[in-house]
């Protein structure tokens, strides 16, 4: 008997993206400059998963004023985004679990 | 599977990494180390000025509310201005416990305030020592563990000063001292050693440690070098002439002293001749400024002391009324507590 893999949201199955989302929930919001630094990520790669994150309705943007006189964009999570990131750790912990309740494997058995 | 185990723990550390995010900028820890700092040691001598009970209370309200208030508004304005700067944002945990730590001085006010009401003016400074400690406390739960522990040791030194009957000027300077120099060296400390080994943020605790009983200690022995009497040889009181200056007056075992009613009362008024004789069991050496007792006093075998000190406390313990023939006594029971005892009450 199998038992099925559970099927990640490709969204949050990759590291980094993991991360932004894990680090947003616990924090509440971010600016960009700080997710930066938490991730130590580059401009373009974090701008790029960013994006994704806006695009799927996972990550929230508001604009706030900063001392340099430019608004500076402030991302948090979309209650889409919170559920999204508890039914991904779920899984994680259910693929977890099943591991350790899997049978271990059979030592080969000597010749009589 | 193990890919799995590692992405949670991954996940757990981001977590972490969010929750941790409370960071106290070195300003704010400056400006409430100096203002609570200053505070502490200088209240006392200006608002002793005032005479009047009901007044005193305004006054400390207004003090208290006027340099708490303006450096809650500096520290909060600054604050801004400097994660403006680095293009930051105030984590929600942050405001929040900036907000509970404003609480906690707000009471801190409120129970300096009670004191004048409801006595226990004893209990001033182990009160704000166990608050700031609270309060640092909770900033350490959001920021590094270095933080953590020298709140709990605050609040233990709070409790312990108490504890210990350490004398007020002792508690004084030891409630200055955690102001002024622990929290600055605090966050001093908690940045150097982040992310160091055990032991290292162990060895800042006892630097934090020595360094605020060293200076508290300090401040006590020099304010008590201060204000030492002159070294001349005590007068009898039956001997004693009022000259400008310095004097020692010796008051012998059996002295007869007064103590005078002031009663403050709505319901009763004591006549102004009302006064209570009691008797000195030990001789006490009392200093004079001028011809009047300027507070200092030594009792056989010890050190000068200041009436300021507060190791002299009446308490009274209960108030029963009775009857005698056609009039009422109130009877009053009290405790004249002090470090030797010397004064018995007839």
């Amino acid at each position: 008997m199998t038992t099925p893999l559970p099927q990640f949201d490709p969204l949050l199955h990759q590291p980094l993206r993991t991360q932004i989302a894990a680090f947003l929930a616990a924090r509440g919001e971010a600016t960009f400059s700080e997710l930066k630094q938490a991730l130590e990520a580059t401009d373009g790669n974090l701008d790029s998963h960013m994006t994704k994150f806006i695009d799927a309705g996972y990550v929230k943007t508001r604009k706030q004023a900063a001392a340099t006189g430019r608004a500076q964009t402030v991302f948090s999570l979309t209650p889409a985004g919170r559920k999204a990131l508890a039914a991904y750790i779920a899984q994680l912990h259910a693929l977890v679990a099943l591991s350790e309740a899997a049978p271990a494997t059979p030592k080969r058995l000597k010749p009589v | 599977m193990q890919d799995a185990e590692s992405r949670l723990q991954t996940i757990q550390s981001m977590l972490n990494a969010g929750q941790r995010s409370v960071h106290l900028e070195r300003h704010t820890l400056l400006i409430w180390g100096i203002t609570g700092g200053l505070l502490c040691a200088f209240s006392d001598p200006v608002l002793s000025m005032v005479e009047s009970t009901n007044l005193r209370a305004l006054a400390v309200l207004l003090w208290l509310s006027f340099w708490l208030g303006s450096a809650a508004l500096l520290d909060h304005t600054l604050t801004r201005r400097a994660r403006q700067l680095r293009e930051e944002t105030l984590p929600f945990a942050q405001a929040q416990i900036g907000r509970a730590w404003r609480l906690l001085f707000g009471l801190g006010i409120l129970g300096t305030e009670a004191t004048f009401f409801y006595g226990g003016g004893l209990m001033v400074y182990p009160l704000w020592l166990v608050l700031l400690g609270l309060g640092i406390f909770l900033f350490g739960l959001f920021s590094r563990a270095l933080i953590e522990w020298i709140g709990i040791c605050t609040v233990l030194l709070g409790i312990t000063a108490l504890a210990a009957g350490l004398p007020i000027g002792g508690m004084r300077w030891l409630a200055a001292s955690c102001f002024a120099i622990g929290l600055p060296l605090a966050g001093t400390l908690s940045l150097r050693t982040d992310g160091k080994a055990l032991a290292m943020r162990h060895a800042a605790l006892a630097v934090w440690l020595a360094a605020v009983l060293l200076a508290a200690v300090l401040m006590t022995s020099m304010t008590r070098l201060g204000a030492r009497p002159p070294e001349s040889r005590p007068v009898a009181i039956g001997a004693f002439h009022p000259e400008p200056g310095a004097q020692l007056l010796l008051l012998p075992a059996g002295t007869v002293a007064h103590i005078r009613l002031d009663l403050q009362s709505p319901l009763l008024a004591a006549s102004p001749q009302a006064s209570l004789p009691v008797t000195l069991r030990q001789p006490i050496v009392l200093s004079t400024r001028d011809g009047q007792p300027d507070g200092g006093y030594q009792l056989s075998g010890q050190t000068w002391h200041q009436l300021s000190e507060g190791l002299l406390d009446l308490r009274i313990n209960a108030i029963r009324v009775a009857l005698l023939g056609q009039t009422a006594e109130l009877q009053v029971h009290a405790i004249f507590h002090a470090a030797n005892p010397t004064l018995s009450l007839p």
